[in-house]
């Protein structure tokens, strides 16, 4: 290789195309131009832009601060003589290399943070805020149709043969009648209760938008007495008078567009989106369930039935959480609440039913 | 002998395409692998390479465009992207909610199908108006996010070192597209040329090569002639279901022959008027371009690359049935249920299908259609590059982060 071999030189300002003769001097490449002018190109700041065609020649830049997407100096080189291009690649070792601008590192994890960041704002701050801001203002009619519709999905999803679910035992239902008219004498509910027991042996109940109360069979068959499911049922009216139920819903369905968003379509995204949306709003806060217990507690008191039964039934479900796990899925810190429940038992109190109506409701499912 | 020689370079006038299959192949292959290791996070850089190698093989006049996009500003603006689209959908399914419709995902344990019953609403024609509302409601995004990815590529390629650009005018573009579209829908699309027309010289009339714009010339009328074979197919279609209407066997015959030739109209539109607003368009007042694509060919390569890929996959699949029989035949024989090594070889089996299946079509399909749009075209009057100068770096905004998280990615 020897003297200078002509080469395109384009010099970043304009798109005029410059030649000059290129040589491989001592620890730079030198370019000689048309008017005399030499310049030289460091080795160690040289930089391969772009392979060409033939797989040997290729265009060079130079290393250099720009501020730009790249840290390459905006002048480019043209090196099209293969033999010229093999004596640069011997003498310029960092050719290959990519380099990252200035703080690119910082800039992506300070992006990531920002957007986890973000994104756990939208989920845990303001969607709830939304739903809470929304679920004061919908209207009765709407949040009562909507309850409707979602007993009956949980019921079409429950039932094994699209049978009814619902325990239709004249007796059993005037026992429920009697308890609920019981635990609610003393008020006036924002919400007309709808309750109804499904024949399904899960061990739990609960409660859907506009006043809907959802009993299951097997917690009646669990609880040792009638005080205990009066527990539960004013607990879940508790919820129901919070409007826990509306906001709840309306809460995943803000999270579900923005999760199905965020994992984006990439492989096997949709079951962890419904797992992250299972886990984000399976339960209620915990605020929101000591203030349901507090509303029952009030309820129970008021009623003059023994607040042991929401104590025992707790207390009863706590241990047993491994063997019951549906109660205890959507209602959080169980044994801790036994505890206040019992400090909260008033003096010698009625149950809440008679034995006769306590076996019809046990058999409301005949 | 070094003088200034200006653009006197043999074959100035000619485009080039020196991309070869081997290469491009191995290269989808390798990125697609690393992306599907990385669940997805690496489609960025996936896309800056081949990027890179696909600017890096078209010459204009003899000098190779250069891309400088990075993976990792596209990387950062996804992240920016999903924080607004997130903000926004959640306020857009909030506000479905009001109104009762909410989508629904099917529940697997009792204790979802009550956690999803309470999120989640039940009627399926509430489901498709609520399906309908949320994609509505990312319409606008959508056209915002074309004309954001085509700003950030003209931003990150250069030609002899000067940068193209585009200014940022997305917004504009939006209300210009939702106009368009909506005319277009109205008048059962007679009016497409307009649309075509208008979005394209928005776009173009936008567009720099260093200090120097493009401009987007002729008459939008043009090019209703490239629309004549739609209105065939769609006449044919028309008859057919005429005929069929009185009972004719000929009918459903026809009626496929008109749904054929209306899909292949619609090919014939796209390309010949890419190839029309190509040659209207001018830069610097004296560049100028003759692009004369072929319909035909462009058919022919994409048929051509689908039967190949169909019949591979054909045969892979049988071979990869049978190897999953013969390992796992005994064990499935007594009814049970399939051993856990074959439900990993089967998912492992789909997933390298499916990065088999995209690198075949860029190398197959993607990249001979490119070829042939760079080959039949030539530029003239290529002389005034010279007096262009450098303009400013731009930052790229979102770095086509919008196109990304509403997975609109073209083939490049």
């Amino acid at each position: 290789m020897a003297g200078r071999v002509p080469s395109a030189l384009y010099d970043g300002q304009t798109a005029r195309r410059h030649v000059v003769g290129v040589e491989v001097g001592q620890g730079a490449l030198v370019l000689h131009h048309a008017d005399g002018r030499v310049e030289h190109w460091p080795f160690e700041r040289l930089r391969r832009i772009s392979a060409h065609a033939d797989g040997r020649t290729f265009t060079l830049a130079l290393h250099s601060e720009t501020g730009d997407e790249v840290p390459r100096d905006p002048a480019r080189l043209v090196v099209s003589d293969a033999g010229l291009a093999e004596a640069i690649r011997r003498a310029a070792p960092t050719l290959g290399r990519h380099d990252l601008p200035r703080g690119a590192i910082r800039r992506v994890m300070v992006g990531t943070v920002a957007a986890l960041g973000a994104v756990a704002l939208i989920l845990f701050v303001i969607v709830p805020m939304l739903a809470a801001t929304i679920a004061e203002r919908m209207p009765r009619e709407t949040e009562i149709a909507f309850g409707r519709s979602v007993v009956a999905q949980v019921e079409g999803f429950l039932a094994e043969d699209d049978a009814p679910l619902a325990c239709e035992g004249a007796a059993g239902r005037a026992a429920l009648d009697r308890m609920a008219a019981r635990l609610t004498a003393g008020r006036t509910l924002d919400y007309d209760l709808r309750i109804a027991v499904f024949d399904h042996p899960m061990v739990n109940a609960f409660a859907a938008p506009g006043g809907h109360v959802i009993l299951m069979r097997g917690l009646i068959e669990a609880a040792q007495g009638p005080d205990e499911v009066a527990g539960v049922l004013a607990h879940e009216i508790g919820h129901v008078e919070a409007r826990d139920p509306t906001r709840l819903a309306l809460r995943s369905a803000g999270s579900a567009g923005i999760l199905s968003l965020l994992i984006g379509d990439m492989l096997g995204g949709a079951a962890v989106a419904v797992a992250a949306e299972y886990m984000l709003t399976a339960a209620y806060s915990r605020e929101a369930e000591a203030a349901a217990d507090a509303y029952a507690l009030a309820l129970l008191a008021e009623a003059g039935v023994g607040a042991g039964g929401l104590a025992d039934f707790f207390a009863r479900v706590a241990p047993k959480a491994g063997r019951m796990p549906e109660y205890l899925a959507s209602h959080p810190g169980i044994a801790g609440r036994a505890d206040r429940a019992r400090a909260a038992v008033a003096a010698p109190t009625a149950p809440i039913l008679s034995e006769t109506e306590w076996s019809a409701l046990r058999a409301i499912c005949g | 002998m070094p003088t200034d020689a200006g653009s006197t370079v043999p074959g100035a006038s000619d485009f080039t395409y020196s991309g070869r299959f081997g290469p491009i192949l191995r290269l989808a292959l390798v990125t697609g692998l690393i992306t599907l290791l990385t669940v997805g996070i690496y489609r960025f850089w996936a896309t800056a390479r081949l990027r890179r190698y696909v600017w890096g093989s078209v010459r204009v006049g003899g000098d190779a465009l250069e891309y400088t996009g990075t993976g990792l500003e596209k990387f950062v603006g996804f992240l920016f992207a999903v924080v607004v689209l997130a903000l926004w959908l959640g306020a857009v399914q909030i506000v479905l909610f009001l109104f009762g419709v909410v989508i629904v995902a099917d529940p697997r344990t009792e204790e979802e199908a009550i956690t999803q019953a309470l999120a989640f609403s039940a009627s399926s024609l509430a489901q498709a108006l609520a399906l309908a509302a949320s994609s509505l409601a990312v319409v606008p995004f959508v056209f915002f996010a074309q004309y954001r990815a085509r700003r950030y590529k003209l931003a990150r390629t250069r030609l002899r070192g000067i940068r193209f650009g585009m200014e940022p005018a997305a917004w504009g573009y939006v209300w210009r597209a939702l106009g368009h579209g909506a005319l277009t829908v109205v008048t059962l699309g007679l009016l497409l040329p307009r649309q075509t027309f208008a979005l394209e010289a928005y776009m173009t009339n936008r567009s720099f090569f260093g200090d120097a714009r493009f401009a987007q010339g002729g008459r939008w009328t043009a090019l209703y002639r490239y629309l004549r074979h739609v209105g065939i197919g769609v006449a044919i279609l028309i008859a057919g279901g005429v005929l069929t209407g009185v009972e004719s066997g000929f009918g459903p015959f026809l009626m496929f022959v008109g749904y054929v030739s209306a899909f292949l109209g619609i090919v014939h539109y796209n390309v010949q008027s890419f190839g029309w607003l190509s040659r209207h368009k001018t830069l610097a007042g004296g560049v100028g371009f003759d692009a004369r694509p072929s319909t035909r060919r462009v058919i022919w390569i994409g048929f051509q690359g689908g039967v190949l890929i169909t019949i591979l996959f054909a045969v892979l699949a049988v071979v990869f049935i049978a190897m999953i029989a013969g390992t796992f035949g005994g064990a499935m024989q007594g009814g049970g249920p399939p051993p856990v090594g074959a439900l990993v070889v089967s998912v492992l089996g789909y997933l390298a299908a499916f990065v088999l299946t995209g690198a075949l079509a860029t190398a197959l399909i993607s990249q001979p259609i490119l070829r042939h749009y760079i080959e039949t075209c030539t530029i003239t009057g290529i002389g005034a590059l010279d007096g262009i100068v450098q303009r400013a770096h731009d930052r790229g905004a979102d770095a086509e982060g919008f196109a990304d998280a509403l997975d609109m990615g073209g083939a490049f």
